[in-house]
């Protein structure tokens, strides 16, 4: 077997996974859901998924990935013919690899806004909007959705995003170590300075406007934190934090296991998996709770922010806080400090995203490295288009439903089943052990067998039931987007079948069963 | 904000820094030890 790349250090490895999980989630996605749904209180739910759900799904995904290293196989394809003695198994793990592919697609294209917002905060180009609609129309040319005196075209939001995606391209070029790793030993340190930078910034705001006393920083604390207990007998708080826990630590999608494939089989995945999983907490909870919900309090008061959080992450990010660092002193400065975390946040999970594609076609078709990435960044600019284009008709917004929320569970209770019913529960809880730098309590056996499959399962049926049959009928959506809508079922269902065609390629030669692997 | 808030953004910090530092020093003194 060709010998494959691997990481360099062990701190490498770890950093890496949590700049995988640390995403613009964490900075814009927990504060709305917390705010939203019981403040303090939604700690309870949110700590009870980490147990349950969070913390066996990523030693499930490292533990996949590093036995699938063994034999030589990066992507879930290979992962999977090794843990099922079946035909089928290599093709459901073509999933593992269209999934972080799609996402890369608009992923990438979102990545290279806070790019641009970053440039525009260090130029001041939007400090001349003063109102949260004016911030809309800004964000809405720069998209192309509309022409006003800000941009007259896509071509700021095109080089933007040449820019992210040159980067991503280069630093998947440069392999595991040279690349990524390095990636991660700088911006992981880069995300929590500058978070804590912005931290200490934002509690030192005070009452910024002394007419208006109710508007300060403690309240915004509040509004985050107060815990409403009333609200824990809503299944829907419940479903919130186990929705936020899988989102945060971007499992379900194939990136980890591929991270994990490049550990030798003596390596330990459960204490690293833990070390990645309290990073992505502590980058959420401590830092990206401390931020945006308590400055857009200060400076909005208590209604306006309950109105942005409704309206979702988005709003917070690109409308609320431009206008707030407008009334900062030094606001350019942290205006441009807050939207490069969030793209060092966001451009290294969209390299994580690449990576198992990039895995795919270097070990299941010899391809180089620096071709396989060059093929890839062609790719992302072919099929970005329509995401770019239709961006106004719900494009990438059907595509995020189908990939990034449906895709991912569906994703994360096949390989659960996969690795602890069909694997064998017995084979499941012994690769995970192997190496193991600590103990793991027994419990958790009865946990990865029973309790995170069931609690996927009950994640799935309700995202289907609430939110897929609306989407499949196309209800609220307007008869004009319907062929834009058609066309991203169309582009999913393409990608889908390439894949599975590629899959069926690469196994025309011969794969080796486990037990030719152990003679 | 109030009492339980601050109780709650105490202890949820606390949960997670102690989980942290667990598990960093631990990565990092296995690293050591490689090392030598």
């Amino acid at each position: 077997m060709k010998s494959r790349e691997k990481w360099a250090t062990r701190i490498g490895i770890v950093l890496a996974m949590s700049a995988n999980a640390v995403g613009l989630g964490n900075f814009l996605r927990f504060p709305v859901q917390c705010a939203g749904n019981g403040g303090g209180a939604f700690m309870i739910p949110y700590f009870i998924a980490f147990v349950f759900l969070g913390i066996p799904l990523m030693w499930i995904e490292w533990g996949i990935g590093r036995f699938g290293g063994k034999y030589g196989h990066g992507t879930t394809p290979g992962m999977f013919h090794y843990l099922w003695k079946h035909p089928m198994a290599k093709y459901l793990g073509a999933i593992g690899i269209v999934i972080p592919f799609a996402l890369v697609l608009y992923y990438t294209y979102i990545v290279s806004w806070t790019l641009g917002y970053s440039v525009f905060s260090f130029t001041g180009k939007y400090f001349a909007v003063e109102s949260y609609e004016g911030m809309v129309h800004f964000l809405s040319a720069y998209q192309g959705k509309e022409i006003n005196q800000h941009f007259n075209g896509l071509g700021t939001a095109y080089l933007f995003f040449f820019i992210t995606l040159g980067l991503n391209v280069w630093i998947l070029s440069r392999g595991i170590s040279k690349g990524i790793e390095l990636l991660a030993k700088i911006s992981v340190p880069l995300i929590i300075l500058f978070g804590i930078v912005l931290v200490i910034r934002v509690c030192m705001i005070g009452t910024p406007d002394p007419a208006y006393p109710d508007r300060n920083v403690m309240n915004g604390f509040g509004f985050i934190w107060n815990p409403d207990f009333s609200i824990l007998t809503d299944s829907k708080v419940w479903l919130a934090a186990t929705g936020q826990i899988f989102f945060t630590l971007s499992v379900g999608f194939g990136a980890i296991q591929t991270y994990a494939s490049y550990l030798t089989k003596k390596d330990d995945v459960v204490l690293s998996g833990l070390g990645t999983s309290s990073t992505n907490a502590f980058a959420e909870v401590v830092l990206g709770g401390s931020i945006a919900i308590p400055v857009t309090v200060a400076f909005f008061g208590l209604q306006q922010t309950q109105e942005i959080a409704a309206s979702g992450s988005f709003d917070l990010g690109f409308f609320a806080m431009p206008l707030i660092f407008q009334k900062f002193p030094l606001g350019q400065l942290f205006g441009t400090l807050w939207f490069f975390l969030l793209f060092l946040a966001g451009l290294t999970s969209s390299v994580a995203m690449a990576q198992p594609l990039m895995a795919f076609l270097q070990e299941e078709f010899k391809m180089k490295r620096e071709k396989a990435a060059l093929m890839i960044g062609v790719l992302i600019l072919f099929l970005v288009q329509p995401i770019i284009l239709f961006l106004k008709y719900g494009f990438l917004n059907e595509m995020d439903f189908w990939i990034g929320t449906l895709g991912l569970v569906v994703f994360a209770v096949i390989e659960v089943v996969l690795f602890f019913w069909v694997f064998g529960a017995k084979n499941a809880w012994k690769e995970l052990l192997q190496g193991a730098d600590i103990k793991v309590p027994r419990f958790f056996y009865l946990i990865m067998k029973y309790i995170t499959p069931f609690y996927l399962m009950i994640l799935l049926a309700v995202w289907f039931v609430q939110d897929g049959i609306s989407v499949l009928s196309m209800k609220g959506v307007p008869e004009e987007n319907y062929p834009y809508i058609w066309f991203a079922r169309f582009l999913l269902t393409g990608i889908l079948i390439s894949m599975v065609l590629l899959v069926r390629i690469a196994w025309q030669k011969k794969h080796p069963t486990r037990e030719d692997m152990a003679r | 904000m109030t009492l339980g808030g601050w109780i709650f953004m105490i202890l949820s910090w606390s949960c997670i820094i102690v989980l942290i530092v667990f598990s960093y020093s631990k990565i990092l003194s296995s690293e050591s030890n490689k090392d030598k």
